[in-house]
Order: C-alpha cells, then sequence, then structure tokens
C-alpha cells in the first residue's frame, strides 16, 4: 500500500493532512486573517464559490458578520447564535473584542481561526464563522447538525439478547454510544482527520492501561501514514492500515454494535471509529474473534459455548463439505457405506457432468442468487426466492441437470456460511472453497489436504498489529483459551486475554469459590 | 510478549510430531517377529541415550546450532565439510520421506495419477511451508497434533474394540533366542530414533530453555512408548509374518475395521494423518538442510529452499521402484546413518569438552 502512495503525484502528497481542505486554494488563504471583515468575505466567497447554500448574514452594520454552510448547520444552533450575538450588540463594544465573546456564546463552543484555512475547515465541518469588526481573525462557532439517521437496531450484526443499538453514519454520535458504555476517564479518543478532499474524522478508541500502548502508537502511525484523497468508509481504512495486503482474511474486525466494541476496548483492543460510516474497526483481532458475537456472552455460557463450538463447525463446513463429496465421489467411492454408495451412484447415474464441474456450477449458481439477493429492490425478492429454491433446485434435480445429493451439499454449505458472525470472515471461505473443489476433482483426498496445509500454513504466519493470529491456539496459551472454544462463565473469567491488553490484568475480584485455586 | 522465537509448547508438538512421524508407516524390528516391541524398547532406550548427548551438546553451547557448532570446534574447513555431510544427510533423508509420501498416496489414494505428479505436488506444498521458516512450522504442528492425537486414539480404540486384537501373537517370547533381538536393533536405533540429531539444529530456537530438557525426554518416552504399542498392535492384529510382508502394514490394520456397517474404510481417511506426521518430518529435514545452506555459506535463508527443493525432488526418483527403495532404505544406507548419527556428534562432544576444559584451564592459569 505505501508503494502505491510513492506513485502519487507530489502535489496531492504535499496536501494530505488537516491542512488542505481544497487544492488550489489561494495563497491568501495561509495569510493571518485582517481585521475588516469585508476582506475576509470576499476571500471566503472566492474559495466557496457561489454555491446556494452558502449564506453570508451582515448584522448591525457589517459589525458581526455570520457565514455559514446551511446544510451543515441546525438552524435552532444558529438562531440561538444570532440571539446570542444581539444581546451582546446591547451590551457595548467590550464584550465583542475581549475573551468574554466565547463565554457570551450559548449555542456552542467557540475556537478562533487566525488563517483563512482555519476558517474554511471550520465552515466545511458544520462551523459558523462569526467576524467582528475592528477584531483579528474569525471566530468559529460549532454548531453542526444537518440530517442524521437515529440510532437504530444494526442491521448486519442482529442478536436475540443484547442491546439493540447499532452505530450511525454520525462519529459524535457513536462517540456518545461508547462513553455511555464505558463511564470512565481511562477511555481516550485520538482523532486525526484524513482525506485530502473528504477530510474525514477518524477517531481511534482506546482504554489507557488496559490497552497495549505500542498497539496504540502503531494505530496512530499507520493512520498518520495514509496518504488519500478519500476516506468514504472503514473499509478504505483497513486496507491501508493491515499488516498483509494479500491475505484472503481479514486482519481487522468491523462491527456496527457499540456494545462489542466497548467489550473489546475492555479486552485491550484499540477501535477505529470513522465519520461517514456505521462500521467501526478493531485491531488486534485473531483467528477466533470473528467467530465470536457480543451476544456469547449475554447468554448462559453452556450455550453459548456450544454454538462457539458450531460455528467453528460451520467454519470447516463451508470450506471443506463440497470438495470433500466431489473428492469422495469421484475418487474414493469405497470409502461410502455400501447402501450410501448405491443411492449416490444411482443418483449420479442421470447426470451429465462430472462431480466437479456439477459442483462448480451448483456453487457459481448459488453465489450469483447470494448476489442478486443482495443487489435486488427489496420488491422483487420473492421473484428470487421462487426462482432459486423451485427453478435451480427442484426442477434442475427433476431434469437430471445436477443430483439431488449436490443440491443438499450445496445449501448446506450455504447455510453454514451464514452461521459465521462476522461477514469478512464469511466472504474468505466463500473464494478458498473454489480453489479447495478445484484442488479435490483433480487429485481427490490428497489433493484438499495439499491446499489446507498451505492454508494453514498462511494462518498460523499471519499477524494482527503484531498478535499473531492464531493466538490462543498457536502459540498456546492457556489463559485466553477460557475464551475461545468455550465461554466460562463469567465469575471465572478474571483476566483480560493475554498478548493483547497491556498486562495480564485482573479483570475482577475472584469469586466466593474461586478463591483458593487463583494464586 | 516476545514472538519472535518459538516458545516450548510449539516446538514439543513438532518433536512429537517428528518423532511419530513415518514410523507408523512401516514395521519396525520386523524381523524379530514377535519380539518387534523388545528391539524397539532396546533402540529407544538407546536413542535415549543419544537424546541425552543432544542436549548434552546443546547444554555445553545453547547459543550456537549444528552447523554453528561444526564450525567452531571442528575448525572453518573441516567445519564446513562435516557441516555439509550433515546438510546432505538431512536432505537425503527428506527426500526418503517424500519417495515414502508419494508411494503412499499413490498406492492408497491416487491408483491412476502419475507418481511423479503426486511427489511434485507434495515437493511444493512442503517447499512452500519450508519458506516461512522454522517458527511457522512448529506453530502449524501445534495446530495440527490435536487432530493427530484424536485420530489415533479413535484408531487404536476401534481396533481394540471390534476385537481385531489377538494377544496370542505376542507368543512365544524370543522363540530364537536374544540374538535375533539384539541384531536388529542398530537398524532401529538409526530409523527412527537416532534421528533426533537433527534437533540440533533447532534446539536454540527455543525461547524457553528453562524446563526444555525434562520436556523433551518426557515426550521422547510418550512417543516411543506410543511408537511400541503401534508397532506391536500391528502383529497382534495381522499375525508376526503378515505384519513383516505387507507394505504398510498399519492401514492393512486399519483396513479389517469394520462397524456397524458404516467406518469401513478407514484407511483412506487415516493416512491423512499418515500424511501429516510423514510432511512434518519431512519438513524438519528439509528446514534442516536449507538452515546448513544457509550456515555454512553465509547466505540467506530463502535462498537456499529452492536449489534443495530441486536436490530433494531429484533424489526422491533414485531408485526405480518402490521395493528397491525399501531395500535401498533397509540394507545400504542404514548401515551408515551411524556415522552420521552418533559418530560425528561424539566427536563433536569430545572437542567440545576438550575446548572446554582447556579454557576452564586457561581462565585457571
Amino acid at each position: 500500500m505505501r508503494r502505491v502512495n510513492r506513485n502519487r503525484p507530489p502535489h496531492i502528497r504535499r496536501k494530505n493532512k488537516a491542512e488542505g481542505i481544497v487544492d488550489g486554494l489561494s495563497e491568501a488563504a495561509d495569510r493571518p486573517l485582517g481585521c475588516s471583515p469585508a476582506e475576509t468575505v470576499v476571500l471566503i466567497q472566492e474559495a466557496l464559490g457561489s454555491s446556494p447554500d452558502i449564506h453570508i448574514r451582515k448584522m448591525a452594520n457589517d459589525t458581526f458578520v455570520i457565514s455559514y454552510i446551511d446544510s451543515l448547520i441546525d438552524p435552532q444552533l444558529l438562531s440561538e447564535l444570532m440571539g446570542n450575538l444581539e444581546s451582546m450588540l446591547e451590551e457595548g463594544e467590550e464584550v465583542r473584542s475581549t475573551e468574554r465573546f466565547a463565554d457570551s456564546i450559548s449555542a456552542g463552543s467557540v475556537k478562533v481561526a487566525s488563517t483563512g484555512r482555519d476558517m474554511l475547515t471550520g465552515m466545511l465541518s458544520g462551523a459558523a464563522v462569526v467576524l467582528v469588526d475592528g477584531v483579528e481573525g474569525a471566530r468559529v462557532v460549532s454548531i453542526s447538525g444537518g440530517s442524521r439517521r437515529s440510532v437504530e437496531e444494526p442491521s448486519s450484526q442482529t442478536v436475540i439478547r443484547g442491546p439493540k443499538e447499532g452505530f450511525t453514519e454520525d462519529i459524535s454520535t457513536n462517540l456518545s454510544l461508547l462513553r455511555k458504555r464505558l463511564r470512565t476517564p481511562d477511555l481516550r479518543f485520538e482523532n486525526r482527520v484524513i482525506g485530502t478532499y473528504t477530510q474525514t474524522q477518524v477517531v481511534v478508541a482506546y482504554i489507557r492501561g488496559i490497552a497495549q500502548t505500542s498497539v496504540v502508537e502503531e494505530v496512530l502511525k499507520r493512520l498518520d501514514a495514509i496518504d488519500t484523497d478519500s476516506i468514504l468508509e472503514s473499509g478504505y481504512i483497513e486496507e491501508f492500515i493491515q499488516d498483509r495486503a494479500f491475505t484472503p482474511f481479514p486482519t481487522i474486525l468491523n462491527t456496527e454494535r457499540p456494545d462489542t466494541v466497548a467489550g473489546s476496548l475492555l479486552d485491550g483492543q484499540v477501535s477505529i471509529l470513522i465519520d461517514g460510516t456505521p462500521f467501526a474497526l478493531i485491531c488486534p483481532v485473531t483467528f477466533f474473534k470473528f467467530f465470536l458475537s457480543s451476544e456469547d456472552y449475554y447468554q448462559r455460557y453452556d450455550i453459548s459455548s456450544f454454538l462457539r463450538n458450531i460455528r467453528l463447525f460451520s467454519f470447516l463446513v463451508a470450506m471443506l463439505l463440497p470438495s470433500l463429496y466431489i473428492a469422495v465421489t469421484t475418487f474414493h467411492p469405497e470409502m461410502l457405506p455400501t447402501t450410501m454408495l448405491i443411492s449416490v451412484a444411482a443418483q449420479r447415474e442421470g447426470t451429465p457432468l462430472p462431480a466437479l464441474l456439477e459442483g462448480m456450477l451448483m456453487e457459481i449458481t448459488f453465489e450469483v442468487i447470494r448476489e442478486a439477493g443482495v443487489r435486488m429492490p427489496r420488491v422483487v425478492g420473492p421473484a428470487i426466492s421462487i426462482v432459486g429454491a423451485l427453478v435451480l433446485g427442484q426442477a434442475a434435480v427433476q431434469a437430471g441437470l445436477v443430483s439431488a445429493v449436490m443440491v443438499i451439499i450445496v445449501s448446506f454449505t450455504a447455510i453454514a456460511s451464514f452461521v459465521i458472525p462476522t461477514f469478512a470472515m464469511s466472504a474468505a471461505v466463500r473464494l478458498i472453497r473454489f480453489g479447495l473443489m478445484f484442488l479435490a476433482g483433480t487429485f481427490g483426498l490428497y489433493g484438499i489436504l495439499s491446499g489446507v496445509i498451505p492454508l494453514l500454513m498462511h494462518l498460523v504466519s499471519l499477524q494482527s498489529f503484531g498478535v499473531p493470529y492464531f493466538l490462543p491456539v498457536a502459540p498456546l496459551n492457556w489463559s485466553n483459551i477460557k475464551d475461545v472454544f468455550i465461554r466460562m462463565p463469567w465469575p471465572r473469567m478474571n483476566k483480560r486475554p493475554d498478548f493483547i491488553s497491556l498486562h495480564n490484568q485482573v479483570r475482577q475480584g475472584s469469586g466466593p469459590e474461586e478463591g483458593q485455586s487463583e494464586p | 510478549m516476545n514472538f519472535a522465537k518459538s516458545r516450548l509448547p510449539e516446538f514439543i508438538a513438532s518433536f512429537a510430531l517428528f518423532e511419530v512421524g513415518s514410523t507408523t508407516l512401516f514395521q519396525i524390528g520386523a524381523e524379530a517377529k514377535q519380539d518387534a516391541w523388545l528391539v524397539m524398547l532396546v533402540a529407544a532406550l538407546a536413542g535415549l541415550l543419544l537424546l541425552l548427548m543432544h542436549l548434552f551438546i546443546h547444554r555445553l553451547d545453547p547459543k550456537r546450532d549444528l552447523y554453528e557448532l561444526c564450525l567452531t570446534y571442528f575448525g572453518k574447513v573441516a567445519g564446513m565439510f562435516f557441516g555439509s555431510i550433515f546438510a546432505a544427510y538431512f536432505a537425503y533423508e527428506a527426500s526418503r520421506n517424500l519417495r515414502d509420501l508419494g508411494e503412499l498416496a499413490s498406492y492408497v489414494l491416487l491408483n491412476r495419477t502419475p507418481i511423479g505428479i503426486i511427489i511434485l505436488i507434495a515437493a511444493l506444498v512442503i517447499a512452500n511451508s519450508v519458506r516461512y521458516g522454522a517458527k511457522v512450522v512448529f506453530l502449524s504442528c501445534l495446530v495440527m497434533i490435536p487432530f493427530i492425537i484424536v485420530s489415533y486414539f479413535v484408531l487404536i480404540s476401534m481396533i481394540a474394540g471390534v476385537g481385531l486384537i489377538h494377544f496370542e501373537n505376542m507368543l512365544p517370547g524370543m522363540e530364537n533366542g536374544v540374538l535375533p533381538v539384539l541384531k536388529n536393533v542398530p537398524d532401529v536405533i538409526a530409523f527412527p530414533f537416532g534421528q533426533t540429531v537433527l534437533f540440533l539444529v533447532f534446539f536454540p530456537m527455543i525461547h524457553q530453555q528453562k524446563n526444555m530438557r525434562r520436556a523433551v525426554l518426557v515426550t521422547y518416552g510418550l512417543t516411543a512408548i506410543f511408537l511400541i504399542l503401534v508397532n506391536q498392535m500391528n502383529v497382534l492384529v495381522l499375525g508376526p509374518k503378515l505384519a513383516e510382508t505387507v507394505t504398510f502394514p498399519l492401514l492393512q490394520s486399519v483396513q479389517l475395521i469394520e462397524l456397524v456397517e458404516v467406518f469401513e474404510r478407514m484407511d483412506i481417511l487415516f493416512v491423512l494423518v499418515l500424511f501429516i506426521g510423514l510432511g512434518t518430518k519431512l519438513v524438519l529435514f528439509y528446514i534442516g538442510a536449507v538452515a546448513g545452506g544457509s550456515r555454512i555459506t553465509g547466505t540467506p535463508y530463502k535462498k537456499w529452499v529452492i536449489p534443495f527443493g530441486i536436490a530433494i525432488f531429484g533424489m526422491s526418483f533414485i531408485s526405480p521402484n518402490f521395493t528397491h527403495h525399501l531395500w535401498v532404505g533397509i540394507d545400504v544406507v542404514l548401515k551408515w546413518y551411524p556415522i552420521i548419527q552418533i559418530g560425528l556428534p561424539v566427536i563433536l562432544m569430545i572437542l567440545m569438552l576438550v575446548r572446554k576444559n582447556k579454557r576452564g584451564s586457561d581462565v585457571a592459569s
């Protein structure tokens, strides 16, 4: 990723960090602002053009000039600001120029911008600029508003039991959702602005004293190294900062659940929230984290443990089942019990394609249906399910195009891939599946093994921000394993995960019956 | 917190997988018939002595691996020569394992695929693993070993549960006296127990040195007992005559399992377990050879992966057929192995001790 950046034209690279709002902004913007509002108004008009949403209002013979972009501000706060300014006019001259200005404004926080660039940045992020006649610089009053979605139930990661709040596109809402869950002074937010054109606010959240400082520093370092003109979604950030670009497996987790983020922060992970998207990133993560749902911690521990193993099993099924079927029917039919062999063979009698092609055909068909399901307008949904279920399933079997067993295998594989709680991981499985099917179709079980072993090597060699991807299993760590294949009851999870948190800190006092066994 | 070095659990896992490796594939001490377990027991004890010596060498100079030890204590020229012998030996062992793996695959799984292609695929997979280095290989062993343990456990309990074991096959014990038993012991030391010399390359890579000795010895003991058990199980199931003559006796035993008409051809699944053992051994030998190439010449590790890969791939075709391959393995090279497995390390140890005493007396004076 860094290599691509180096090839960028130099004029864009120069203007990366927070400074440059608009490329080609005149030199005048970098000069300090003068005392005359009229000059500054000219500067604003030159820089922003004559868009209909840019407003410049004058009060009391140019004593105050207010400028804002009305699509970005809250009209109520604006009228409050106007009220503040009017009462200030009544009070007299000395109020405007002194520091009491900031105290007299109740509409929003006040900052002083000394250069045109700072002022424009403020305006573009939803502040009103107040220019006072005879006073240097501009006052930037934050009254940001504009349309935003209310907090709703997350659509991609649903739970039966647990909070129903999901992140929204507005970062301040998201930060408040986190603050509400973690009322500790140690919850820290580090702010960055990335993207020459988008000026996207990116916030790194962590709990001081639990998160490893080296990881926080590394995250900030990698964020600072990003040199791009736009960040529209957390996926951009994810690809820029991940450890290895060429891997099918995600090494950064994304979630739209504030409770998941809060839990991860408490485990010592670092979260990255990006303005404009409900998906927050969590790092460092291990492979097994992708099989956990936040619900695991809200439900009873026994059923949670069972479900976790079901998910890992589904992962294997989604990856291996079609290739195992192809390998066994093509190369090793003797493995099947005789009665089953006869029924499978009888079904395959009528089908024209070899198992590999049949499987590939059905898998690709399924992927097409699935993609159609995501992209199509909601109203045509029933049509797809009829075509998918009846035409491509039932009818294809009856027409002798594919065998019924293959339909069962493909359907079960598909369902199994939906069990994986994180979409990124199930996407990885979908891709790997095709490769393994091809190997199975050419070399049978031997082919599958020769595909799985390199995959394992790759998984074990991956790292996420210095933490081995396969952590509690390889390298082995017994205290972390407590929260992987099983979930211990809460009174027994006394420690935070090793290696991820700063020290193996105690999470809670040991329970009454635990007192003796813990050192 | 430091992930740069390998830690003990993954090392132990790969040591165990290495020891099991391809051993269960063949009948060890077959000429001793029903007394194979005695042969193995004696050989395992002798192997234990060898392992103790390796650990002792490691303790004398814990920072250097086998090749650096050679270069340091034999002198530069002789060290390079002996180091090359070790590297060549490891590469040859790897090539033998590669051939075993290929033959096994073509025997059980892919009857109609040319063995050259099977071996080529295996070589590619293995070379890819070697490319990652020892650390990643150790870690992946740690992931695989639970599956291996469970598989062998299920298998042994199935064989026992179905009632295939006939204890009368053990009898008569020492039918022809002690001599045939003792005559077989040297071969069994050379394969599998003497191969631990390879681990002189890996010992310095381990982070946690404290209880390494004990852990290695315990693992060695457990795997040796396990190997004796599995080996003797073949005799108990097939009888001493059949166990001696069949190419892959364990697979033969497994094929006899018939349970509720579902678990019939277990050998096909079980062969995958054998592949993992064989593959681990192969990868570790390969890494040993590559590490040698890089240490002796002082060039980067990765440069040697492909040359050794080609050499190992080529050497696996030395024998025209599997029978010849087995004959070479048992009757030719096995007689030369002790020089490398025992002779060279003993000389090395003596040189190290001499040097140490000399330095000790220098310091004293």
